[in-house]
């Protein structure tokens, strides 16, 4: 096998995600082997191959920024299924350790 | 179970209600989903609910929509309102849907029940069901082998007779090759005909939605039912129009070119799954169509180049389960700690996986070297089927290199678990559409032959999937 290229913990970081040890134990070698496995990629010239996801030529979809109200039932459910909330508003874990900032 | 062709026809002459096929729907759930596991939640009181309603309107001689009273079920991620969406994930586990996903409209303003969500893998990632939070789904075949996935409990209930059809999702190869496992229909439309909107996002430039029956002539109805240009989703376009009855009389398939890669006819491929494709390929050519061998160059890097674009987009895509909105909130003491532990909770493994990846393919150093060269081979891989699709009018392939395997076999190996979507997920990457029908059996399980067309061009898909059903018995095989 090539050499190590991945850094778990700061991958894990990037990615907001808490993994346990085992966990990455388990990964690391995972997603070697799959970088390993998707390296044959570089054999393949595409210097002058453009580089786009699209495949059905749509380009640039408009449409105008109306507001469109949802209806009443819809507005309350989405409240419903909000993990916290005050009234009518999401609740979230404040963004700033020092409330003084 | 009746196709849904049938079932219109015994609606109509009311030789059934449809509180009785939604009846015999539930209690076949009822009796044989206890081993299978396909479906997740019937909706009982709301199928019956809608079912005599029809049934009240049919007998007072209203005119009624075309699908009306004929049950129908979808994979748990796509939003019926008021139902758990749950993704086959834990981490949305509560979530309700507090709107209809632009499919579900268009199926209940067609007058269908939605029976129930099926099962799937979690967050549709995985070729097997096996990954789902709420256990796996079996084989309706044999009780000992994965259904296929990730729409292994759409495919699983459409074999299994529970439901006359379902809708999958179809990120690289999610609805063709559990469909050819599993022995149903399977359609992967052309990327953007059919609406995401109120689909549980997997990877959004490769996610289609589609249906799968037990015949070529109930997708065609069906895809004709949930199709067509939706304000909510921007790619969505406006297929041109020709009705299913007018495309089932095109039952002569002389002078269809038909192109055979050869890169599709690879060593390790089961070589009894490579016999029935052959054979499907002499009886088409002995009807008329003209078969060519053909060449997709870019064959061999196409799963590789899947496993770069379908993580980094997945990865980006499910950043929106945070614990802020809609997931599930784990505690934690600072704002950053909320959302490593409600992921690192809520993600099951091969989602951690996943995002792992994605995450190092998008990251800086990385993105050019992998991200943006498998971009790049993408465009290559359309530029390949194009160019063979200028020559012939469809590209027949197998859908998948082996039949159901035992439950648990590669569940701890994600190279060969990927390695099962080899021959479907060109057809995502390249946003055609793709066409698995049944073909016979291998070690007694089905086998899945796949057509691939032009973009928009499924009608041809239906011309040759029709035809083939027409002389052919396997789409009659039932398990039970």
């Amino acid at each position: 096998m090539t050499k190590k290229i991945i850094d778990i913990d700061h991958l894990a970081k990037l990615a907001r995600l808490e993994l346990t040890d085992e966990e990455k134990e388990t990964l690391a070698p995972q997603l070697e082997n799959i970088l390993a496995y998707v390296s044959k990629l570089q054999e393949v010239d595409t210097s002058h191959v453009p580089s786009t996801a699209s495949t059905t030529n749509l380009v640039n979809v408009w449409r105008e920024d109306d507001v469109i109200v949802c209806e009443a039932a819809e507005r309350e459910s989405a409240i419903r299924s909000f993990p916290d909330s005050v009234g009518t508003a999401l609740k979230v874990p404040g963004i700033f350790d020092d409330r003084t900032e | 179970m009746f196709t849904i062709e049938e079932a219109k026809q015994k609606l109509a002459g009311k030789e059934i209600s449809s509180e009785e096929l939604v009846n015999d729907c539930i209690s076949k759930i009822e009796s044989g989903d206890g081993e299978i596991h396909a479906f997740l939640e019937v909706f009982k009181k709301d199928a019956i609910a809608a079912a005599r309603t029809i049934d009240k309107q049919r007998v007072a001689g209203e005119e009624l929509p075309e699908l009306a009273g004929i049950p129908v079920a979808l994979k748990d991620n796509m939003l019926v309102q008021g139902h758990v969406a749950s993704g086959g994930s834990q981490i949305l586990e509560h979530h309700v849907a507090s709107y209809d996903a632009t499919v579900t409209r268009k199926l209940k303003n067609a007058g269908a029940i939605i029976l129930g969500r099926l099962n799937m893998d979690d967050a549709a990632m995985g070729s097997s069901t096996e990954t789902s939070h709420y256990g796996q789904t079996r084989n309706p075949w044999n009780l000992s082998k994965v259904p296929g996935g990730s729409s292994g409990g759409p495919a699983a209930a459409v074999a299994a007779g529970f439901v006359p059809a379902s809708f999958g999702s179809d990120t690289g190869g999610s609805i063709r090759q559990p469909a050819a496992l599993c022995g149903v229909v399977g359609l992967k439309p052309t990327y953007g005909r059919v609406s995401r909107h109120g689909l549980i996002a997997l990877s959004s430039s490769l996610d289609v939605i589609g249906p799968m029956t037990q015949t070529v002539a109930d997708a065609a109805t069906l895809l004709r039912v949930v199709e067509g240009a939706d304000p909510k989703d921007s790619t969505s376009q406006n297929p041109s129009e020709t009705s299913v009855a007018e495309l089932l009389k095109l039952t002569d398939i002389r002078g269809l070119k038909i192109g055979i890669p050869k890169e599709y006819f690879i060593s390790g491929m089961d070589p009894e799954v490579e016999a029935r494709v052959r054979e499907v390929i002499t009886l088409l050519e002995s009807h008329g169509a003209s078969v060519e061998e053909i060449t997709l160059p870019h064959t061999p890097y196409a799963l590789e180049t899947y496993y770069i674009i379908q993580p980094a987009e997945a990865s980006s895509n499910l950043a929106r389960y945070d614990g802020m909105r809609y997931s599930m909130r784990a505690t934690g003491e600072r704002l950053e700690d909320v959302y490593l532990k409600t992921r690192g909770e809520g993600f099951g493994r091969e989602v951690k996986r996943r995002i792992m990846l994605g995450t190092f393919v998008l990251s800086a150093g990385y993105a050019d070297a992998y991200y943006k060269k498998a971009l790049a081979i993408r465009q290559l891989l359309r530029q390949d089927v194009d160019a063979a699709l200028s020559r012939v009018d469809v590209i027949l392939t197998p859908t998948s290199p082996s039949v159901a395997w035992p439950l648990g076999e590669k569940f701890n190996d994600p190279i060969a678990m990927y390695l099962a979507d080899i021959f479907t997920v060109t057809a995502n990457l390249t946003g055609h559409p793709a066409l698995s029908v049944p073909c016979g059996f291998a070690h007694d399980l089905p086998v899945g032959v796949q057509f691939i067309g032009r973009h928009f061009d499924e009608d041809t898909l239906f011309r040759v999937g029709h035809f083939y059903q027409s002389i052919t018995d396997w789409h009659k095989n039932s398990p039970l």
